[in-house]
């Protein structure tokens, strides 16, 4: 017999035995035809759009023979320029969601009962037909931000039916922006901002690297502004009374008085034209202008806002002195009763500083302008519970979580007179209070059109098969309303109305030019359709301002913050946003409320005890968290937890703080408002231990995240002599340059051709976890849970430390950690059967099927970026399907860490191969730096002298973390730029 | 030096009598005890049984602090293991006669400490069915394992140990053995035959075995020595501030001599009293015993002195964090404990009246050995805990699974000694007669 015979049966035999005592497999498939675009092993790729929030960015869904397994923004989209958010990352965990739902469900007697689909679409067609025959405006419908095509399908429906057009709800729809807007520039609507042209940026509360707008657009268009050019860096200063991300971000953070921002924005308006700006202006509007501000001098504003003079000359100097500065007014977090004025007064202060508005963009407006308010969504539930509809139809929406609990939005609900089609795959508070839930295909899974902004379609198109019977929501009202004798065009479905309706509108010539669009993924040429918007200045202002109102100058103000993590909620339910840690907090799972240290002391509190806030509205208790980041007297907690259903990962974690806020909107501009004042606070002599992943706060002098002076840099590298401490040992490359006999006793490793290696730019890092939550989905990591991450058992093979200045702990540095490929690796040597293994590209190969489990090397790795498999971490079907199938899913016992994605190196050898060329620079994209907004994240080959990261590593700002242990590290970072204030 | 209150009484005979007395057919307390105790393992056994199924997370090790209780209690018994050979080789090399009562039952409880020290590795491991890639045998994958690997220095010490000890210890026991067989009747004459390698007490089997014994030893005093420096370097070897350091050898085997020592009169004071030895255990064996204790714990608290020197002489803000946090960080309890049990208390030895009273010898050595288990907390929990980067320090404390774990460590020990002394004779027979004989020759 041949050695290969012999083990070909033997092999076969073990098979027969393996497979004897393991459960067989259900289901076995055999693609004898596959589709064309699926080849086993090969990822086809998407252009859609994310829906995830209405920012609308462009995205690439990497689909794995029939699913979805990543989310990658798309290059060519205007808006997100490829990159995308933690938020649009779990989107696939919207779709794989276990508690999604697959069926219809009808309430009766407080019990669901499972529908078909087809019983639930005839079923709301019945509904329909009787509510419509029962006279004019008996269907209401209130929907998420959609895109125009759909939102005019449901309109027809609904007029066919005699019915206004839906409500459109965001909870965060920008009510004083939009006044402000038409206001001051007689704008209706939202301008988008070129914040990369600006050379100052100043912010009196957007939060625009968050939730504001379109975080990531403005993620890049910020580092486009704020990185160091020539010697030189343009200042952004953040005033509001607590740090957002974007706050924490700033040059300089003012931590002003809640409610102050209008007046300080007003007297940088009147000061500012007593240092003659506004010249450009018509003298009639300069009249105007001067004399709203009169009554704002810097020194009262200063008082009032609770910051020093100096501190407010120099940012008067700073926004004078700047040729092209853009004023932000409020983010959504600081809406207080004088958001408007706040924004209406940065919009002066552009005016005044910048009369021709060159920032902003009039034409390419942000689409969520359309977006109801508050006072209008209020105004029609009022007109629901007086029995003014019979059908109410919600696609999306949660306004029982979304509105303060005294509306009782979840009673009018389920009146019995009313009969409530929720058509939202989750069951949420408010899906809960419906009578018929009917859910509706989501956005990775249908075709459709969404314009973030106004200039630009996005197109959706499927991504992935269909995990559910779900129809698309357009189906399901063509079906309808054509049975009810619509005048809605015969389509048979949605997506050959989303055609014909591209057609008509000559967006698409032919079914080649749709298909060129779909595959590009939307119309993205600016040809800016309509005329073009020129600002209408106002006639008179003062009106507006002589009723500001005074901020509280005792008690305490309550502040709910929109969340990077959750946005208004919506993401409570995806098990990778709740693990990964709050950038500010590095709490991952709960929300605790910040306070200031000094309010801690004042009412004899202590971090981690769980405190009573009593509002005129309403009260909650909440963990308390210590930090310097809110001015003292602000408490601020995050939105997006404490849902009562929503569920396994969102049910029961944190507290939803919006049940404190006031419940009517804000009277001038019909908006929510996000801050109360005064609270009441007591301790309840309770405590909570939070789940939050730093060891310590700050840096102990170790050098670890560093920041450089701007004017250190541009005087040039003034190298001491090299030697062996922490405060003077030399770079060393990971490559043979980097040794030294005198230092080293192992000669260099031999790679041949390449060596992995990935600088971090730690003045472009903004803290936003994008990386990590991209890490997440492309290496199949493990979601470990609350318990256990308090355990410190989170498995993020990419972390942003978070380090706060030990003499400043109001300012922060960010600083990704992952695997540092060493060259002179603590982890490799000490295992005792090689599973850390040194490749000939420089990788530190982790090897799973080698690994027995001592442990020693993550006790060695002085990074400690090493993560056990503490247990055998559970994907709840159909979570599993999100797993890439590149990457090996590890089992209980193996030890597993930042691989460079080896993965995708692989395939970039691949394709090198085939096309018989080395690697290109840039080819090589890991799944943090593809994901990273501002580009803080260099990778590519040391070997190559031409190289960026070996460009990048000769930068004066160039060190290695930790690097006098001489580990080599092939991690290098770039310091942080300070410039001067 | 010879035993001052053998001399009158004692004789080959009652030597005899005594040891074999105690292997007497057992009463109820004695077969209730190791019921107990093996109770107790199948406790230990069963925790182990439940983390291969469910993982190691049921422990309370994280990140950063991955090693826990299973190496605290590796360290531990390796270090009581150490007590047994230095009392039976180096002292015999060094002729010192007071060893001769406590040498056997010092041997026992090492092999028996190595045992049990043995299984922590196996426990410790994240999948302990894959432990023979550890073997280095042939395979064709070409993989061996990686030398350069303290934790390989670790395997190759501790097996050596096990065989050497478990070698010296049954060759000691010969002529005992045979003298039990000569006594014995029935089923256990026929085991103690085997066991006692056909022995008949010849010339030529004394001149054999006092040859091989005086070997032995020598054989056995380089490894008393390097084990437990082995031991050390599987933290000095690694970049950790607080085990990167060149004085672990010396300062681990202090320390494990130390224990041993504690725990060689924990062992001997019941042991004496039970089986009636205050004859041949004589008080000045234990306060023998008791002086060397003082000078272990001088030298152990000499060593805590230098690694606070060393760090402060380093300059290296790394190391002197870590050791400012050791003595007044979220750990400084457990190290107070260890500075007060290991070096303080032992210092009351220096009183005659302390170091001859049954009662304190056997508290300070109990002390002893819990200051000396808080000492592997300290060095192993308390280093890695606080490393380099501060965002990743993180705290550890044991769960129930680890102190089930540890429980049937103590009762898997103490249940062989539990067995061994009444099957085996817990005295060397042999070096009584011995002490006994130089005693009529010399001292009488």
């Amino acid at each position: 017999m041949y050695r290969r015979t012999f083990l070909k049966i033997a092999g076969l035999g073990s098979v027969a035995v393996a497979a004897g005592c393991s459960e067989p497999e259900k289901t076995l498939y055999s693609l004898v035809q596959a589709p064309d675009d699926m080849v086993t092993g090969k990822p086809s790729w998407y252009a859609s759009t994310c829906r995830e929030c209405p920012a609308g960015c462009g995205i690439l869904a990497k689909n794995r023979e029939g699913r979805v397994v990543k989310i990658e923004g798309n290059p060519q989209h205007p808006i997100n320029r490829g990159k995308i958010c933690m938020r649009g990352q779990a989107a696939l965990q919207g779709i794989y969601n276990p508690d999604r739902l697959k069926t219809p469900l009808l309430k009766e007697n407080n019990q669901w009962r499972k529908l078909s689909f087809a019983e639930a679409q005839r079923l709301l067609k019945e509904k329909a037909a009787a509510a419509s025959q029962k006279g004019r405006g008996r269907i209401g419908m209130i929907t998420e931000m959609a895109g125009a095509n759909l939102l005019s399908l449901l309109s027809q429906a609904l007029k066919s039916w005699g019915s206004p057009p839906p409500l459109v709800f965001e909870p965060f729809a920008y009510e004083s922006l939009k006044a402000a807007n038409h206001r001051v520039l007689g704008v209706d609507g939202l301008p988008s901002y070129r914040m990369e042209q600006a050379d100052f940026l100043l912010s009196f509360g957007a939060d625009f690297l968050e939730t504001w707008l379109s975080p990531v657009e403005y993620g890049i268009k910020f580092k486009q502004m704020h990185s160091v050019k020539d010697g030189r860096k343009n200042l952004f200063y953040h005033v509001g009374p607590y740090q957002s991300l974007t706050g924490a971000n700033a040059d300089v953070w003012l931590p002003c008085n809640p409610g102050s921002e209008a007046a300080l924005a007003m007297s940088l308006v009147h000061e500012s034209m007593l240092r003659g700006k506004g010249a450009g202006l018509s003298e009639e509007l300069q009249k105007i202008v001067a004399a709203t501000a009169l009554p704002f001098t810097g020194e009262s504003a200063a008082q009032l806002a609770g910051i020093s003079i100096e501190q407010y000359r120099l940012l008067l100097d700073r926004v004078t002195a700047s040729r092209r500065p853009l004023i932000l007014g409020t983010g959504s977090g600081s809406a207080s009763k004088n958001s408007l004025q706040t924004n209406m007064a940065a919009n002066l202060l552009n005016l005044v500083l910048n009369p021709d508005l060159e920032l902003f963009d009039f034409n390419n407006r942000h689409s969520i302008e359309i977006a109801d308010s508050r006072e209008s969504v209020l105004k029609f539930f009022n007109a629901v519970d007086a029995g003014g509809i019979d059908l109410l139809l919600l696609n999306n929406v949660n306004p029982v979580f979304a509105l303060p609990p005294r509306h009782q939005i979840d009673m009018i609900l389920q009146k019995d007179a009313l009969f409530v089609v929720s058509f939202s795959s989750f069951l949420d508070e408010t899906t809960q209070s419906a009578d018929l839930i009917l859910p509706t295909r989501l956005p990775l899974e249908t075709w459709d059109a969404y314009s973030g902004k106004l200039e630009i379609i996005s197109m959706l198109q499927p991504a992935m098969g269909r995990l559910t019977d779900a129809p698309h929501l357009g189906d399901v009202f063509l079906n309808i309303a054509s049975s009810i004798n619509a005048p809605i065009p015969p389509e048979s479905s949605y997506k050959e109305y989303l055609y014909s309706s591209f057609i008509e509108k000559r967006l698409a010539k032919s079914a080649s030019d749709w298909v060129l669009a779909l595959r590009a993924g939307g119309y993205f040429e600016a040809s800016s359709r309509g005329e073009s918007v020129r600002p209408k200045f106002a006639k008179s202002l003062s009106d507006d301002f002589k009723n500001l109102s005074p901020p509280a100058e005792t008690g305490l103000t309550f502040i709910a913050a929109p969340s990077l993590r959750f946005y208004d909620g919506r993401g409570a339910n995806r098990p990778w946003l709740c693990e990964i840690p709050d950038s500010l907090t590095q709490i991952a799972w709960q929300t605790p409320v910040r306070m200031h240290p000094q309010t801690l002391k004042q009412f004899g509190l202590r971090q981690e005890d769980i405190v009573h806030i009593q509002s005129r509205w309403g009260s909650l208790e909440a963990p308390v968290y210590e930090t310097h980041s809110v001015k003292p007297g602000v408490l601020v907690m995050e939105i997006g937890q404490g849902h009562a259903n929503y569920g396994r990962y969102a049910q029961g974690a944190g507290v939803d703080p919006c049940r404190i806020l006031p419940d009517d909107p804000n009277a001038p501009d019909g908006g929510p408002l996000l801050a109360v004042s005064p609270v009441a606070i007591k301790a309840t002599g309770r405590r909570l231990k939070l789940a939050h992943l730093d060891g310590s706060r700050f840096q102990h002098g170790r050098r670890i995240a560093q920041a450089i002076a701007l004017k250190d840099l541009t005087t040039g590298p003034s190298r001491a002599k090299p030697g062996v401490t922490l405060e003077d040992f030399p770079l060393t490359l990971p490559i043979p340059e980097g040794y030294d006999p005198k230092r080293d006793i192992y000669p260099p490793h031999d790679h041949d051709t390449y060596r992995w290696s990935m600088v971090v730019d730690l003045d472009k890092c903004i803290g936003c976890n994008a990386c990590a939550a991209a890490c997440y989905a492309e290496n199949n990591l493990g979601v470990v849970g609350l318990e256990q991450v308090r355990r410190g058992r989170e498995m993020s093979w990419i972390r942003v430390e978070r380090y706060l200045d030990a003499n400043h702990p109001d300012k922060t540095l960010f600083l990704p950690m992952l695997c540092q490929h060493c060259d002179n690796a603590p982890c490799e040597s000490v295992c005792p059967v090689y599973a850390p293994h040194h490749s000939n590209e420089g990788l530190n190969n982790q090897i799973y099927n080698r690994c027995i489990g001592t442990r020693f090397c993550s006790q060695n790795c002085p990074y400690k970026v090493r993560r056990f498999n503490w247990y055998a971490w559970e994907f709840p079907s159909p979570l599993n399907l999100q797993l890439n199938p590149d990457v090996t899913a590890r089992s209980k016992g193996v030890m597993e860490k930042c691989s460079f994605c080896v993965q995708r190196i692989k395939f970039a050898h691949g394709v090198a191969k085939d096309e018989g060329r080395p690697i290109r620079d840039g080819e090589v994209q890991p799944a943090c730096l593809q994901a990273c907004p501002t580009g803080a994240l260099t990778f590519g080959n040391l070997m190559d002298p031409r190289s960026r990261v070996r460009k990048l590593a000769a930068d004066p700002r160039a060190y290695q973390v930790l690097g006098y242990l001489n580990t080599k590290p092939a991690v290098i970072y770039l310091k942080k730029v300070l410039p001067e204030i | 030096m010879t035993i001052d209150s053998a001399s009158p009484k004692l004789t080959y005979a009652n030597i005899d009598q005594t040891v074999l007395d105690t292997l007497r057919p057992a009463t109820r307390p004695y077969w209730i005890t190791v019921a107990l105790l093996f109770l107790g393992v199948l406790l230990g056994a069963a925790c182990w049984l439940y983390q291969i199924f469910i993982g190691i997370g049921v422990g309370g090790q994280n990140n950063p602090v991955a090693w826990g209780t299973y190496l605290i209690n590796f360290v531990f018994w390796v270090g009581i293991a150490h007590s047994g050979t230095l009392i039976s080789a180096i002292l015999h090399l060094f002729r010192a006669g007071w060893r001769n009562p406590i040498a056997r039952a010092a041997e026992t409880m090492t092999v028996f400490a190595v045992c049990t020290a043995g299984l922590f590795p196996f426990i410790h491991l994240g999948r302990v069915w894959v432990v023979y890639y550890m073997l280095p045998f042939p395979n064709q994958r070409g993989l061996w394992p990686n030398f350069l690997s303290p934790l390989m220095f670790d395997v190759i010490a501790i097996s050596t140990y096990l065989i050497v000890s478990s070698l010296f210890w049954y060759t000691g026991m010969l002529p005992d053995l045979a003298t039990v067989r000569d006594r014995a009747g029935g089923f256990r004459k026929k085991i103690f035959t085997i066991l006692s390698l056909g022995w008949t007490g010849e010339h030529e089997h004394w001149r054999h075995f006092s040859r091989t014994y005086l070997f032995f030893a020598a054989l056995a005093t380089p490894l008393v020595i390097s084990v437990h420096s082995v031991v050390s370097w599987d933290f000095a070897l690694g970049i950790v501030p607080g085990w990167h350091t060149t004085i672990f050898a010396p300062y681990f085997v202090a320390g494990a001599i130390h224990s041993g020592l504690a725990m060689v009169l924990t062992l001997m004071i019941p042991l004496r009293k039970i089986f009636h030895y205050e004859k041949i255990i004589t008080l000045s064996v234990l306060e023998n015993v008791a002086k060397t204790i003082v000078f272990t714990g001088l030298i152990v608290g000499f060593a805590y002195g230098t690694e606070y020197f060393m760090a402060w002489y380093s300059h290296n803000i790394v190391e002197l964090e870590t050791f400012r946090w050791r003595a007044l960080g979220d750990y400084r309890i457990p190290f107070w404990i260890m500075v007060t049990c290991n070096t303080v208390i032992p210092l009351l030895f220096f009183f005659q009246k302390i170091r001859t009273t049954v009662f304190w010898l056997f508290g300070i050595s109990i002390v002893v050995n819990i200051g000396m288990w808080f000492e592997r907390f300290v060095i192993i929990i308390g280093s890695v805990a606080h490393d380099f980067i501060p965002h990743a320090w993180g705290l550890y404390r044991p769960t129930a699974v680890e102190f089930g774990i540890m429980l049937g460590s103590f009762c898997l020990f103490f249940f062989l000694f539990v067995l061994f002394v009444k099957h085996l004779p817990s005295v060397s027979m042999t070096e009584i007669k011995e002490t006994v004989s130089a005693g009529e020759n010399h001292a009488g």
